[in-house]
């Protein structure tokens, strides 16, 4: 039953967002787009490649890489809050009474939106990261494998289960798309996605440790551009682990929490 | 027919600024700004911490004696203008389709240019509160005005509304025609961003993105504004100031040509609401 509520769910999502081929080149844009604005934020500084240091280590990332990484992570990030929209959506339909009145279970029809946008996802990565090597020559220097892909997908699950705990916020305010809107400008500065985490302001730290971006954004730049091996990266990829867990548990409680509010409030469409 | 469309251009602003302030609340306002502290401290990081302020030395020949923190706090008080003004504009027949309305405005008499110019006139309003506020958190990161020139201020933000208002324009028309929400609009509205030189000089950029970047109203109206608040040496300002009127026309009669098009094939086709 969860799994058929999430590939039908994933379905749906995929054909709302396909309704036209233009969809492709319009979603490969706007990330693109972002990236180019962050890469020209360095231009008029004299370095081009970024000192990053993590545990005793030191990597020098060419910046184009680091910016592109940085990008190519965040969109994605800000795609997974954006499937914590899937509510918003129905409610907009005037569908969000039937769903929720629906035996589906809350965490499948999340996993649904957040697989149909990992999806989506998919091609936009490597379209953007052929284009970058390509057209920007981004210095790739992957030197295992394995720890590349363990780094995507434990980044891929932690963003994930973020994304749905900010789901509940759909449900539970009117201003659930404007609370998570204004979230993401903060979250990509605490992140580290700009700028390496050596160069934040201490006090700033706690926070950055908070989101799962941060471990994301460090293993997938040591592993894709500075030959980082697993056991470079062994740190970082045991706390997204923890981190998944953690927001999953956390996202089924803030979710079963606003759906019951707001049904006991009558607030679910009318609010 | 003016007098007309002026009383258009002044319901419209009248009925929009009511619909902006009528749900007014200070955490919604003061949300708004979160954007442009995250890009000024962001770039207040990387110039200071990152690269502990050693700038390129063609930085300095390229936008004059400005600093680093000054050139961005202007780039990004304009971007919040822009976006604040000219995407309002982009999306106006969106939220009237997707309100329900969209059958409504088009079956009226009033000219299409007015009713957009006076979303424009309102979100203009609007968001010059915005841009005032940028420059003050900019005085925070450390902008300095170090001349100005009131003249050459005023007119390089008219000068650029009328570029983006084509802009806004064509936006319409291809919301219109393709049946996509905001994707387009959203895209297109970046992308003008991203090649108008607003977090660094236009020579720094590779050569593909400056020729972009020639097309852009944007591109002279912030080199303007830089002039007008931060010296006026090291750039041509008549040709710029003429470059920006130029692409300021071309835009609109475009724009204004493509919407008319499009709203005519559209009434032909029965396509304004169901398609």
């Amino acid at each position: 039953m969860f799994t058929r509520v999430v590939i039908a769910e994933a379905v749906k999502s995929l054909r709302i967002y396909f309704f036209s081929s233009r969809t492709l080149f319009w979603a490969l844009a706007l990330p693109l787009g972002n990236g180019l604005y962050f890469y020209f934020l360095y231009l008029p500084f004299a370095a081009r490649s970024i000192n990053f240091e993590f545990g005793q280590t030191s990597f020098s990332l060419d910046l184009v890489g680091f910016t592109l990484v940085g990008q190519l992570l965040y969109t994605f990030f800000t795609m997974m809050l954006l499937a914590g929209a899937a509510f918003e959506s129905e409610r907009w339909q005037g569908t969000l009474e039937s769903v929720l009145l629906s035996p589906a279970n809350r965490i499948a029809v999340l996993f649904g939106g957040a697989l149909a946008n990992a999806l989506n996802y998919l091609w936009m990565l490597i379209g953007l990261t052929l284009s970058w090597v390509v057209f920007v020559h981004v210095n790739v220097v992957i030197r295992d494998v394995l720890a590349l892909f363990a780094s995507l997908a434990l980044s891929y699950l932690a963003i994930v289960a973020v994304g749905m705990c900010l789901e509940a916020l759909f449900i539970y305010s009117r201003r659930g798309a404007l609370y998570v809107a204004t979230l993401q400008e903060p979250m990509m500065f605490l992140s580290g996605q700009i700028f390496p985490l050596s160069s934040m302001p201490r006090f700033l730290l706690p926070l950055s440790y908070l989101l799962p971006l941060t471990f994301g954004l460090v293993a997938v730049r040591l592993t894709m551009l500075g030959g980082a091996t697993m056991s470079d990266v062994a740190i970082p990829l045991s706390v997204l682990v923890v981190m998944t867990l953690g927001f999953l548990l956390l996202a089924k409680l803030l979710v079963n929490y606003a759906e019951r509010r707001a049904k006991a409030r009558a607030t679910l469409t009318q609010f | 027919m003016v007098a007309h469309a002026l009383r258009v251009i002044a319901a419209t602003a009248k009925y929009n600024l009511i619909m902006t302030w009528r749900f007014f609340s200070w955490s919604g306002f003061a949300l708004r700004f979160f954007s442009p502290i995250m890009t000024l401290g962001a770039a207040w990081v990387l110039y200071n911490f990152v690269y502990n302020s050693t700038l390129s030395p063609e930085f300095q020949t390229a936008v004059g004696s400005s600093g680093y923190m000054s050139f961005i706090t202007v780039g990004n008080a304009f971007y919040v203008f822009v976006f604040a003004a000219a995407f309002v504009v982009g999306r106006v027949f969106f939220w009237e389709r997707a309100t329900g309305t969209i059958e409504a405005t088009f079956m009226t008499p009033m000219s299409r240019l007015a009713y957009l110019s006076g979303v424009m006139a309102a979100a203009a309003t609007t968001s010059l509160i915005d841009f005032t506020a940028v420059f003050v958190l900019g005085s925070a990161f450390g902008f300095q005005i170090s001349s100005f020139n009131g003249v050459l201020f005023f007119s390089s933000l008219l000068l650029t509304s009328i570029g983006l208002f084509g802009i806004g324009l064509i936006t319409n028309a291809v919301t219109l025609t393709f049946r996509d929400r905001t994707t387009t609009a959203n895209s297109l509205m970046i992308l003008f961003m991203v090649f108008a030189g607003l977090v660094c000089p236009i020579e720094f950029m590779p050569s593909w993105a400056q020729v972009i970047s020639t097309f852009l109203p944007l591109t002279y109206g912030v080199r303007l504004m830089r002039a007008s608040l931060l010296g006026t040496q090291s750039i041509d300002l008549i040709q710029n100031i003429v470059a920006l009127i130029v692409l300021g026309a071309f835009y609109v009669v475009i724009g204004s040509v493509t919407l008319r098009m499009i709203e005519r094939n559209l009434k032909k086709k029965a396509l304004f609401s169901v398609f």
